[in-house]
């Protein structure tokens, strides 16, 4: 070890008497980077290129005359019924000033880049020799099928409570945790091999993390912000999408290594060149491809899984699309746009609009969800309703109509079904004390039926794969997963975890579309790949 | 006798029945309380205590030191300066009756 030098004792004692003095602020601000502190503390949901993302923009424009106190007292308390959590005891009051100021006067970063070359540089390998996990499960199950994933937000968006959380869907017990380091948005499963999940983070990383021994073998960071992320039917391939940048890549889902990347660009409905946030990526059974949405653009780019992955666009969908579920053995797409406030079907075979259906007020269809019902198959989807409208559409998938805008009691953000139970679950996410509740459709008499209390911020109901349960996050500052039967609707189990959200059955991957039997629909379409026989 | 401490036993029931609501103290707290201490439990992150399954008396007589500021805390202060001598008790009441 090297002798200390004068020099650099005289340094260490200034660093130390800057850490016990009571300084001013202006001799303080040297003694952090308030750009690090928001890329480290706020980016994950309001944006790393302070443009907003789940959370609203944070930057000169947008904060222009708004009292930096106010500012503060958000930042230190939270904000009540939102994600934003109280930041009291975690950053010093010096710290919560100067990142005010620092966003008070610092402009929307103009599409901050991540390429390839930093994508391969993230890649990280947790477990080398794959060949040396466990050959089946470390835990009793009876089908893989039955593990639910659960997205843990953490309270803060990263940190300790920051995982994916997989329960037994039949004895509601944890059965692993998989520390994230960052909000958990999306979790995928493999549809050929059924050890394998990928999480998405909103800090764009995907975790490729094997069910049997419940650890994370390899992630990758694939942008700055974005929880788009698809799978292929074969499982080789991944596609992830980022709100920041704008751009898309496929990654080869055995090694996460980045094989081409997508600028994700167009000619928006209004004729105007525009680059774009992702939307939804979805990999069908239905054929070797991803359909990826351009949020800004309005297209929906499909994606041939061939050499080079050439892109059909498909132009003029909607405006600011977003979310989107397949139907008919995953040969049509229902994507939802929130400024048309309409749902368009695509047809994936011949890659053009089938037709564009009323979709209620702002219409965030989640998942989506499809059940068969006398005959018909009935498509479900919820809307934010932020102009009053508080639906959820019902449309007959094969004529491709509206059946029935059934009234809920407000905004609604992902539609749960299961062909083998009765009801269709929707969340209530209306800022007051209806976020508690979710209501529940009988799918015959496309009523409400029931209101569940939940507590919390009650979102993302997601069922079993056998149907038999409701599973219901209870977010934000609910702490907690609850789970009900799905026919008496009586409360039977309460998973704890800090602010859950997205929950995903594994069951997914057999009926494609949640209330879709899996046997009906190798029936009707020959045989998915991913269908159980 | 018996039937005098019948009576006494009934009326404290009551009383106690009268005085605080865990529902009311549950609604309370998801709009005051669990921002930063959490239904079951805050956040590992955080610096907030756990208040599911503490006694309900000390709940009660914490949040009425925070309150008349004869124990201080720039963020409880005021804070517990919103509540009304009910909302302690039933929130006091809600959090003991949780299991962490």
């Amino acid at each position: 070890m090297k002798t200390p030098t004068a020099y650099t004792r005289l340094t260490l004692l200034a660093a130390i008497t800057a850490v016990l003095l009571p300084l001013s602020a202006a001799a303080n601000e040297a003694a952090f980077n308030p750009h690090q502190l928001y890329e480290d503390n706020c980016a994950s949901c309001h944006g790393s290129d302070h443009g907003g993302y789940l959370a609203p923009a944070l930057n000169a424009d947008t904060l222009k005359g708004r009292s930096p106190t106010a500012l503060r007292t958000i930042v230190m308390a939270g904000s009540f019924d939102t994600l934003m959590p109280p930041f009291y005891g975690k950053l010093t009051d010096d710290e919560i000033r100067g990142v005010i100021k620092h966003l008070q006067s610092t402009p929307k970063l103009p599409n901050p880049p991540f390429t390839i070359d930093d994508m391969k540089a993230s890649l990280k390998v947790y477990v080398s020799d794959e060949s040396k996990l466990p050959e089946k499960p470390a835990y009793a199950i009876d089908n893989m099928d039955d593990v639910i994933g659960v997205a843990a937000r953490g309270k803060y968006g990263r940190g300790e409570g920051s995982r994916a959380i997989f329960i037994n869907s039949k004895t509601h017990q944890k059965i692993g945790e998989v520390p994230t380091g960052t909000a958990a948005h999306i979790i995928d499963y493999n549809p050929a091999n059924p050890r394998w999940a990928y999480v998405k983070t909103d800090t764009a990383e995907i975790f490729k993390v094997d069910l049997y021994s419940m650890q994370a073998v390899r992630s990758i960071k694939t942008g700055w912000n974005g929880p788009g992320m698809g799978v292929s039917r074969d499982g080789k391939y991944i596609m992830a999408g980022s709100f920041v940048p704008h751009n898309a890549v496929i990654l080869n889902a055995d090694t996460l290594e980045p094989l081409k990347t997508f600028e994700l660009e167009g000619i928006d409905p209004d004729g105007k060149q525009v680059s774009s946030d992702s939307g939804m990526i979805i990999g069908t059974p239905f054929a070797d491809i991803f359909a990826i949405a351009l949020e800004n653009a309005g297209q929906v780019w499909v994606v041939d899984l061939t050499e080079g992955f050439p892109v059909t666009r498909i132009t003029d969908v909607g405006r600011h699309l977003h979310d989107a579920f397949l139907t008919h053995g995953g040969q049509k797409l229902m994507i939802a746009s929130y400024d048309d406030s309409i749902v368009a079907a695509i047809d994936l075979k011949e890659r053009k609009i089938i037709k564009k259906l009323e979709a209620g007020c702002v219409p965030h269809v989640g998942g989506g969800s499809a059940v068969v019902v006398d005959g018909r198959t009935l498509g479900f989807g919820t809307n934010f309703g932020d102009c009053d409208k508080t639906v959820v559409s019902v449309w007959d998938l094969d004529k491709m109509e509206v059946v029935k805008q059934v009234p809920v009691a407000g905004g609604t953000e992902s539609p749960a079904a299961h062909a083998n139970a009765p009801y269709v679950a929707v969340d209530i996410i209306s800022k007051d004390r209806r976020a508690r509740t979710i209501q529940l459709i009988d799918k015959k008499t496309l009523e409400v039926v029931k209101t569940l209390d939940v507590g919390g911020h009650a979102y993302f109901p997601e069922y079993s794969a056998d149907g038999k349960f409701l599973y219901v996050s209870a977010g934000y500052n609910g702490d907690e997963v609850v789970v009900y039967d799905s026919t008496s609707l009586e409360k039977v189990a309460s998973v704890g975890m800090e602010s859950p959200a997205g929950i995903f059955s594994h069951g997914r991957v057999r009926y494609m579309t949640r209330g879709l039997s899996p046997d009906d629909l190798a029936a009707r379409d020959g045989g998915l790949p991913g269908a159980k026989k | 006798m018996n039937r005098w401490l019948l009576l006494a036993v009934l009326s404290l029931v009551a009383h106690t029945a009268h005085a605080t609501s865990i529902y009311a103290g549950q609604a309370r707290a998801a709009a005051v309380c669990s921002q930063c201490h959490g239904i079951r439990t805050p956040s590992n992150d955080s610096v907030f205590p756990t208040l599911a399954g503490r006694d309900a008396d000390y709940l009660k007589t914490a949040l009425e030191q925070y309150r008349d500021k004869t124990r201080k805390s720039d963020i409880m202060n005021s804070i517990a300066g919103s509540l009304t001598d009910d909302d302690i008790a039933n929130v006091a009441a809600y959090y003991a009756k949780l299991k962490p």
